[in-house]
């Protein structure tokens, strides 16, 4: 038999007719989907053991207690914190914005060119910490000067009132410790004065559409005591003098004796003179608040050398001479202070759940070196004294291991506050008044953009919220302008912004020019 | 036969975001692209600004008549008829998008781009839910790593693997227990309770509590 080229072609014909009725073309399909589940462009999850560890979120005072569940070391979720930041806190270190180098030895030379007669100062954003001591110290032992944001920071008892008055204060929204305050709003009636639509606004029992100290008070404040009123609003120290209310001075843990003989008072910004720093160290690391950089910038003279321990670029390190890298939670051992809605003494630990790049430097290590301080252990000493005066554990090994693991050590109830008088806000014919968005850490998960560019529910850091109305006239990237400055901004129209008001974004451009209540007018760019 | 569903007492939340985030941190959903928006996100629950009301928004795991099963032609998606989970299979999904546009809820996401991290973000990725390709469609299912975790513990404990306890990421992570979640049999339910677009015959398994929102109406109550 003669094959012909059309028997051929019968041939693979029926071949490839014949193959769809075997696996082989169902077997190519799923192992090709499962290929392309799995090519090299898909990052593919650690394996390992799966462990837990416990700690507790320094990314604020309210310290949340955290369970990290780690692969291995590494920890892949976190959980126990009572907002989006610190779900997702785990990712800082990889933060693409994470500051991971920097001119270390140069800002060591700087500093070690510094003659004793040259005025120096170290700005604490989050002071009340054993950081805060060391730094105390060190300008003690170099006559320098201590500056704090709040010297006499206060605290208030959610808990024991019936009637609370939020002054503009972001209350539900991270204002103080949110398992605390969410168990206190169970019991308290609360009235809200803002004009802005937040979410404290939109979930309080009254919301007063206005700015500042209602005129007049709400009659529940007065009528059904005892109440409290919260907020930096000018009035609102002297009304809870008036309505006596359960305001104390924000308590602090056991410190040694001996370091309180040896350390530089608590000074505040203000009491700084004008052109009167020659060394300005600001440690920004774990930031709880942000002092706007018009603030700073009158208090340097004019050959002045800052140096800023930070996490990012965004921060200080914009108008820094030297921006030192800095560990980040969750990468350093550090001590949370006592939060806003916390009236007794605790301690308690951030341990670390990966290490630090290698070039990071500790602010107060590098600090307490200028001095000669030994500042390595000084946590475990503050942990002994606190162990000496309450031993709960039997040996200070075992309330440091305790500590290590989450243990939240809880002291004595603090005193009545002395409240210090509020600023008066200085005089402008800006059309806008500026409500800057609550205070958030100055390095974000990247997973958080999916609350402010995948939705809604949170304003992009560098942008501005205007009443539909304000920003009909605007395109929408324009430039945000108060008295201490400009910066561009993107403009988002929203109707449940009133007019007349500019919701701020909490990018540092803008904290460093906007704060509560200042005139600002948005013009184009 | 278990069934597992929700209740969300929109009362109480916030608005903070946190089950956004604990979703996206177990589900190894990426951080969004550059010029991601809301119709092109990656959000598995998205939390709306109803009114002033916020209203947390994710698959509502129909039981009956489930649109986005009928219309798949690569049978991608189906119902687990041990949990009644609505599942998605992304290795099936030829990403023609017909689920997406037959779901009343807007509650299924499209990957326009292959998944990216920042650089050693990766090494935080869930080992056990694998990161889905580019071109495929995915949604919540509550969590399906974990209940696959606690029923591989109940069988090694010698208990029931039908009738399994688990939290998804968001219930576990939200600050003021607005959301709730187990055996639709056993989990109590809020008085006054509705389902959305109840009226489809969808039979969802999230139930809504507000007295701030009309749900059923998608508006605020009229006032006086």
């Amino acid at each position: 038999m003669k094959n012909t080229r059309r028997d051929i072609f019968k041939f693979a014909g029926g071949a490839a007719a014949g193959a769809l009725l075997t696996p082989v073309p169902w077997r190519l399909i799923k192992d090709s989907s499962l290929w392309s589940e799995n090519w090299p462009g898909i990052p593919r999850p650690a394996r390992g053991e799966i462990r837990s560890k416990t700690t507790n979120c320094a990314l604020c005072p309210a310290g949340c207690p955290l369970r990290a569940r780690c692969v291995g070391d590494q920890p892949v979720a976190l959980t126990g914190a009572g907002c989006a930041f610190g779900v997702a806190a785990h990712h800082l270190p990889y933060h693409p914005a994470r500051l991971r180098q920097g001119p270390v030895e140069q800002a060591k030379a700087a500093l070690a060119k510094r003659t004793p007669s040259e005025p120096i100062a170290v700005l604490d954003l989050n002071p009340g910490r054993t950081a805060s001591w060391t730094f105390r110290r060190a300008m003690a032992a170099l006559d320098g000067t201590y500056i704090s944001p709040d010297p006499n920071p206060i605290a208030y008892d959610l808990h024991s009132v019936r009637t609370v008055l939020s002054v503009g204060a972001p209350l539900l929204e991270g204002w103080g410790t949110p398992a605390n305050v969410l168990a206190a709003r169970e019991k308290f009636y609360l009235v809200h004065a803002g004009a802005v639509e937040t979410p404290t606004a939109m979930l309080a029992d009254e919301w007063i559409r206005a700015e500042g100290l209602p005129d007049p008070l709400p009659r529940r404040l007065l009528e059904n005591g005892p109440s409290l009123a919260v907020g930096d609003a000018p009035g609102v120290a002297e009304l809870n003098r008036k309505l006596g209310a359960p305001v104390y001075a924000r308590p602090e843990a056991p410190v040694p004796d001996a370091w309180k003989k040896q350390a530089a008072p608590v000074t505040a910004l203000d009491a700084v003179p004008a052109r009167g720093l020659r060394f300005l160290l600001i440690d920004e690391s774990s930031a709880v608040t942000y002092i706007p950089w018009h603030l700073i910038e009158p208090k340097l003279a004019s050959d002045a050398v800052v140096i800023t321990f930070a996490v990012s670029r965004g921060g200080y390190a914009r108008h820094a001479t030297y921006a030192l890298p800095a560990p980040v939670f969750p990468e350093i051992t550090e001590d949370i202070p006592a939060a806003i809605d916390q009236t007794t003494q605790v301690f308690r630990l951030a341990a670390p759940l990966v290490p630090p790049p290698p070039a990071v430097v500790n602010a107060s290590e590098l600090v307490a070196a200028l001095a000669d301080i030994p500042a390595a252990a000084a946590l475990r000493e503050r942990a002994d004294f606190i162990h000496m005066q309450s031993p709960a554990h039997p040996t200070p090994d075992a309330f440091w291991q305790a500590l290590v693991d989450g243990y939240i050590w809880r002291g004595s109830p603090s005193l009545p506050a002395q409240s210090s008088p509020t600023q008066p806000r200085p005089a402008h014919d800006l059309p806008l008044t500026a409500v800057p968005a609550p205070w958030t850490p100055a390095l974000l998960s990247p997973l958080m953009t999916k609350l402010y560019e995948e939705s809604n529910l949170r304003l992009p850091p560098n942008a501005v919220a205007l009443n539909p109305r304000d920003a009909a006239a605007l395109p929408s990237r324009a430039v945000l302008q108060t008295l201490h400055g400009k910066c561009t901004v993107r403009v988002v129209p929203d109707a449940s912004v009133p007019p007349g008001i500019v919701l701020a974004g909490s990018s540092p451009g803008i904290r460093d020019i906007c704060t509560h209540g200042d005139g600002a007018k948005v013009v184009l760019a | 036969m278990t069934r597992y569903g929700m209740t969300i007492d929109v009362d109480r939340c916030t608005g903070c975001g946190a089950c956004m985030v604990a979703c996206a941190v177990e589900n190894n959903i990426p951080p969004a692209h550059e010029g991601a928006t809301d119709r092109t996100g990656l959000t598995w629950i998205r939390v709306f600004k109803v009114g002033q009301a916020f209203v947390p928004m994710l698959c509502q795991q129909c039981g009956e008549e489930t649109p986005c099963v009928g219309v798949c032609p690569q049978k991608a998606v189906e119902v687990d008829p041990a949990t009644g989970i609505v599942g998605q299979m992304p290795e099936r999904c030829l990403g023609c998008r017909y689920c997406m546009a037959a779901c009343p809820y807007h509650a299924r996401y499209f990957n326009w781009h292959d998944p990216a991290w920042p650089p050693g973000m990766e090494k935080t990725l869930n080992p056990d839910v694998a990161p889905r390709m580019r071109g495929v469609v995915e949604k919540c299912n509550f969590c399906h790593g974990r209940w696959h975790a606690a029923k591989q513990q109940a069988v090694a404990e010698g208990r029931d693997p039908a009738h399994v306890e688990y939290t998804p990421a968001c219930v576990e992570a939200c600050p003021t227990k607005a959301i709730r979640f187990g055996d639709l049999a056993t989990l109590p339910k809020p008085p006054g309770s509705v389902r959305l677009l109840e009226s489809l015959g969808t039979e969802p398994k999230i139930y809504y509590r507000s007295s701030k929102v009309d749900l059923r109406a998608g508006k605020e109550p009229s006032r006086g």
